[in-house]
């Protein structure tokens, strides 16, 4: 037993020892970090550290290795967590000890510029060269801050095995759905507290759009016209009562049975297509077919890149973004290894030989693009319950007002 | 001394009552049943390479090791020098936090000192404070550290281990100094007549007479230490010092994009070291040890 | 006694090895502190250097004193507690008087830096001017081709000219006098570059061209101008003059702020506000019993759970009993919010484990019934919590001495007995701090919550987020942390007040432990 007693002091004194080990190598390799690299003498190369969502850092380590060969300049991709790298960009932004870039979306373009966290880009005469909808979201209040790269919105998916044409309505949809005898005619990700993003499409062809667009057409806070959707919210409680969208319906289960062939249709994004295609579907991508009088009008997310007001590398930052991420190239490049739509319009041309790129651009031209306005982060708040209650039953016009009302005094409150 | 020696004296009198057998091992399997049930989930997921976590109740329909072959082998992620990571930092602040909480225990249960009992519930309530805002500060804290001395600021181990290290006088310690004051003075007593000194008495008699609550207080601090993202996350930023947690939570973090297969995989393997430790000091959790050698 | 003995006569021969050994290691520390000290001494830290210093003296004192010996055994600990947990709770404290929030996160420097950095845009349907960069002595400018193909060459003090320039593809690249810069040294003088701006012309209204890639200008006009004697932000294209409003933002005379702002000292506002909140308060009384309950029920289900399971395993006949020990380890070898995902999965109506196979097919409205769901989280908790109850009272357990149980079990004493008047209080002494740490830990339990119900049900008559799970802790985050506003200082007040009731909890149950403790 004594034994037992040294060989655990013995393991606890390695394990002491390994940790000085590690503080020491820690501090040998120490020099090679961004910080200090970057504020020593004047003949070292910069080095640009990135921050990138997890899933799109492999796809853009070739791209920085490209731009070093070309430039010297070393591209350091740093790989954050989605769920605190908004926060925690806001938070280290200004210490200095932040990333010279970022990686976002558009819609935290209203919290940033109110932070006070990101310079200015100029897109120059490359401007021109991308798809409208990713050059309007990257702007705010006029002023460009983010270099667009990809453009991602809903499409609806069709098992091409069960039914063989696109729908032309939704209520076509259903009826194809139901004719080729699938389980789930549609499905759609809901989930107890309700899905109001992937509802939107709908919600617009009943011409209840969440926010009005003043003369330059930026989102205008003080126009909320989601009040206007009271035959959306008729329609969604006939929906929820017919059973064709369901708040049961999480994104795990509308994936297991689409890929189960149990679904016909699926309302989903480009990010399942994999799957989809993996799981053996014969798979087709079609516009969004419209319940209403106009078109169904999905939310487009553009992603895209900030650079640090703070950085200390604006040049290097400026130059890697516009003339080497905003170049079709790259941007096809980042479309291979990713998948995602490219923003600018000749790499998005460049690739939509594609079946079902080509389905998510035709789906994509109706897409406005989110809302950035901080207005908007108060519509989530209640948005998504109040379409889940009326799903389950709740009458449709009053759950509908109260909605509005709450969300208006929410912004008022601001 | 030894465990046998220790069994001897258990009652051997009263004979095995098979009924009573019977209703024990189906209190322990209706209790294994819900712990194990979840994790199945979490199996099948990680055995079904395009499949999703809670979509469907049709447990383990496509069985394949892609996920785990995809982890390991992977060039996108440093799979084994993310746990390599994690082992060296878990097993580190284990064993240093233990350690430092002995110390602490031994000093509150054997000496007597003014701000004995205050000192004690300060150590506790330290750890009640809601941590809201505890990755800022210590974002801030490793930021200016490091400027000074390298080694241990942001993205290295040793200061990762020193801000888990911040915890290592807590409630662990508490939970210790029970234990301590369970083993009667009159051990350390007599030692100290016999000329021992403090340090000597804890190190060669106290330390082995607690080795229960010490394996348990280690076995919980590696699995806080193995499992934590949140501090680690921040303070770690290049992907070849990352943990294990760190790695995997970034699989899934974008919800359209979370590759719950792979998370599950890579969750199963990290719950080999937890399970490897809990095995391994398992005998000493419950080897009996006390009880021989009080006697 | 075996050991004892042979104990002291190594003591006696080891004496001067320890002692070797500490003045070793506070030598180490010692010239580590100088070496700080130099270094806080170069920076001016003057606060953390007494701070420093006097922490050094008293570590020397603890370790060569012969006095202060329960200190030589804390002190260790103690280092790394101070350091990293109290900081932390210093920090949230210094915040909670702060206005940091969203819009409020730079200091004044930064904010204008930042307001005049936005307010600075492209001439609209200006030229792009291929540039070339230049250096004439410590000077920058900018060797631009224009629209019409001549070059011209100005500097921070001295407007466009026309210069004549060697062109390659159409493009100036290089003129008399001045050194044409390649990439490297442009990166290698960033901050001065991006800074530059060459006037167009001799008059202010001309504007100026600006560079951000070191490729191409463009001609720059600004919407805002910083007035630093007068501390004034000037909108110059409508004249309204911002006056800093004591708030930690620009304000105009109609009491229109622009954003970014700044931090400021705020005094006891957050704390007033966290009391006046009407959105807290309008639920406070269903939260405030809600997380008792929910805080209590977790602590009580777990404990009771996990003793059960320590006692039932402990049992050194029962068989298998190992493996048995291993599986109630395991649901704590998994991350936390994949079991708590799962669950939330399970639980669903129509889809869920728990209704479609375990119930056979039951519709228990699990997360969106108000009394189901808080069951299910409860249900949840148990899950995640009872693990650490079994190994922290299987641990306790082997403390409890066999022949205490034997003599009970003498006296005739049912095993109910022996486990309610012998195990069990003796259990106590050492869990009893777990238990008090336990609740403090389930009434700030944020994660649970957040994973499993997100605090849903939502109260739908209530016209502010709230849900019929949240606990105090949730509720928080959903009033501070709403939409895209983070208000951090009001968190910090919030936590600080939390904190105030938790502990005040707290230190009335561990005044009741006391008498628990003396029982051995």
């Amino acid at each position: 037993m004594t034994k037992t007693k040294k060989s655990i002091a013995a393991g606890a004194m390695l394990v002491t020892a390994g940790m000085l080990l590690s503080a020491c190598s820690g501090g040998s390799t120490e020099p090679t970090s961004s910080a200090t690299a970057t504020d020593t003498g004047s003949e070292t190369t910069a080095t640009l550290t990135v921050w990138v969502d997890a899933e799109r850092a492999d796809s853009l380590a070739d791209a920085a290795t490209a731009y070093e060969d070309e430039t010297g300049v070393a591209v350091e991709i740093v790989s954050r967590d989605n769920a605190t790298i908004k926060d925690d960009y806001m938070q280290q932004a200004s210490t200095g000890s932040g990333p010279d870039i970022v990686m976002g979306a558009h819609d935290w373009l209203g919290e940033l510029t109110t932070n006070g966290v990101v310079a200015p880009l100029e897109l120059g005469d490359s401007a021109d060269g991308y798809l409208s909808v990713a050059l309007d979201a990257a702007a705010y209040d006029g002023t460009v801050y983010m270099l667009p790269y990809a453009v991602e919105n809903l499409a609806m998916l069709r098992n091409a095995d069960l039914v063989a044409e696109p729908a032309t309505s939704f209520d076509d949809m259903i009826a194809k759905g139901t004719a080729a005898g699938a389980e789930f005619p549609f499905v759609v990700e809901q989930g107890v507290d309700g899905n109001p993003y992937h509802l939107y499409p709908f919600q617009t062809a009943f011409g209840a759009p969440v926010f009005g667009r003043d003369a330059n057409g930026a989102y205008d806070a003080t126009q909320l016209t989601l009040g206007d959707g009271g035959d959306f919210a008729a329609w969604l409680s006939a929906q929820g009562a017919a059973g064709t969208i369901s708040t049961e319906i999480t994104g795990d289960i509308a994936k297991e049975k689409f890929l189960a062939g149990d679904a016909a249709f699926w309302l989903t994004g480009p990010w399942n297509v994999t799957a989809a295609v993996e799981g053996g579907i014969n798979l087709a991508v079609d516009a969004i077919p419209s319940p209403g009088s106009e078109d169904a009008q999905p939310f487009a997310g553009v992603k895209g890149f900030f650079v640090n007001q703070y950085s200390e590398n604006k040049v290097a930052a400026n130059d890697f973004l516009v003339n080497y991420i905003g170049t079709t190239d790259v941007q096809v490049a980042l479309f291979e290894s990713s998948s995602v739509l490219p923003a600018l319009t000749e790499a998005a041309q460049a690739v939509s030989d594609d079946a079902i790129v080509a389905g998510f651009l035709a789906a994509g031209e109706q897409a406005v693009p989110m809302p950035a306005i901080p207005a908007m982060g108060q519509v989530w708040q209640y948005w998504g319950i109040a379409e889940a209650e009326i799903l389950n039953g709740a009458d449709a016009t009053a759950t509908w007002d109260k909605l509005t009302a709450d969300v208006q005094a929410a912004i008022d409150a601001q | 001394m030894s465990a046998p020696a220790t069994r001897a004296h258990l009652p051997r009198s009263r004979r095995r009552r098979p009924m009573r057998t019977l209703a024990k091992h189906a209190a322990a399997i209706v209790a294994s049943a819900f712990a194990l049930f979840p994790l199945l989930y979490v199996l099948s997921a990680a055995l079904n390479p395009t499949g999703t976590l809670t979509g469907s109740n049709e447990l383990f329909k496509s069985v394949g090791l892609d996920s785990f072959t995809r982890l390991v082998t992977s060039d996108q992620y440093p799979f084994l020098t993310w746990f390599k990571n994690s082992l060296i930092i878990g097993l580190t602040t284990a064993a240093l936090s233990v350690f430092l909480g002995a110390l602490a225990a031994y000093a509150f249960s054997r000496m007597r000192f003014v701000g004995r009992r205050p000192g004690l519930l300060g150590l506790v309530l330290v750890q009640m404070f809601p941590q809201l805002l505890a990755v800022v500060a210590i974002f801030i804290l490793l930021t200016e550290i490091g400027e000074i001395f390298p080694a241990i600021g942001l993205n290295t181990h040793a200061g990762l281990i020193s801000v888990y290290l911040g915890a290592a006088l807590g409630v662990n310690t508490y939970l210790m100094y029970g234990f301590f004051n369970t083993v009667p003075k009159e051990l350390d007593e007599a030692a100290m007549i016999d000329g021992a000194g403090h340090a000597r008495v804890f190190f060669t008699i106290i330390l082995r007479l607690v080795t229960p609550i010490l394996a348990v207080v280690a076995l919980l601090s590696f699995i806080a230490t193995f499992n934590d993202f949140v501090i680690a996350s921040v303070v770690l930023i290049d992907a070849d010092q990352q943990t294990l947690a760190v790695g995997l939570y970034r699989m899934v973090s974008n919800p359209n994009y979370a590759d719950w297969s792979a998370f599950a995989a890579g969750a199963v393997l990290a719950a080999i070291p937890v399970v490897a430790l809990f095995l391994f000091l398992q005998r000493y959790i419950v080897g009996g040890l006390t009880a021989g050698a009080v006697k | 006694m075996e050991h004892t003995r042979s104990l002291t006569a190594l003591g006696r021969s080891g004496r001067i090895g320890p002692l070797i050994v500490k003045l070793l290691m506070l030598g180490v520390l010692d010239s580590v502190l100088v070496f700080l000290a130099l270094i806080l001494i170069g920076r001016g830290d003057w606060g953390i250097l007494v701070i420093v210093t006097a922490a050094g003296l008293a570590i020397n004192w603890v370790y060569l004193s012969k006095r202060a010996l329960p200190a030589k055994y804390i002190t260790p600990g103690l280092v790394f507690l101070a350091i990293f947990q109290v900081f932390v709770i210093g920090y949230t404290v210094y915040i909670a008087f702060t206005n940091y929030s969203t819009g409020h996160i730079l200091n004044k420097d930064q904010a204008i830096e930042s307001l005049l950095s936005q307010s600075q845009s492209r001439v609209a349907d200006s030229h792009q001017y291929p540039v070339t960069v230049v250096r004439d002595g410590d000077a920058f400018g900018f060797l631009v081709t224009a629209e019409d193909g001549t070059a011209y060459l100005g500097f921070a003090d001295q407007p466009l000219a026309p210069v004549d320039a060697t062109f390659e593809d159409g493009t100036a690249v290089a003129a008399e006098g001045v050194q044409s810069l390649q990439y490297a040294d442009i990166l290698a003088n960033q901050e001065a570059i991006f800074d530059l701006a060459v006037p167009a012309g001799d008059s202010a209204e001309d504007g100026w061209l600006r560079t951000l890639d070191g490729r191409s200008a463009y001609e720059y006009e600004s919407s805002r101008e910083y007035d630093a004697v007068a501390d004034t932000m000037t909108d110059t294209t409508t004249g309204v003059v911002y006056t800093d409003g004591g708030d930690g933002a620009f304000v105009a005379p109609d009491g229109t702020r622009i954003l970014p702002g700044w931090q400021i000292n705020v005094g006891l506002d957050n704390f007033e506000r966290a009391i006046t909140e009407p959105t807290i308060r309008g639920p406070l009384m269903y939260v405030l019993v809600w997380t008792f309950a929910f805080a209590f029920l977790s602590v009580l289900l777990t404990f009771a759970l996990g003793v059960a399971l320590a006692l039932l395993l402990n049992d050194p006949r029962m068989r298998g009993r190992k493996v048995y020990r291993l599986v109630m380890v395991l649901p704590y070898a998994f991350p936390a919010f994949l079991g708590a995902l799962v669950w939330s999965g399970m639980f669903s109506t129509s889809f869920g484990f728990i209704n479609q196979v375990l119930l056979g097919g039951a519709a228990v409205p699990w997360l969106t019934d108000p009394t189901m769901a808080k069951i299910a989280v409860l249900l949840v908790n148990l899950w995640l919590g009872f693990p650490y109850m079994f190994l922290v009272a299987t641990g306790a357990l082997q403390a409890i001495p066999d022949d205490i149980l034997e003599a009970a079990r003498t006296d005739g004493a049912t095993p109910w007995g022996i486990f309610r008047h012998v195990k069990l209080p003796l259990l106590m002494v050492s869990m009893a701090p777990i238990l008090i740490s336990s609740f403090a830990f389930n009434f700030n339990n944020f994660n649970v919550i957040y994973l499993v119900t997100g605090g849903g049900p939502r109260d739908t008559a209530a016209s502010i987020p709230v849900g019929f799970t949240d606990i105090l802790i949730s509720l928080v985050y959903k009033v501070a942390f709403t939409g895209q506003m983070r208000d951090y200082g009001l968190a910090s007040a919030f936590s600080i007040i939390i904190f105030v009731v938790v502990a005040a909890i707290s230190i009335v149950s561990f005044r009741k432990t006391k008498t628990l403790e003396e029982m051995n």
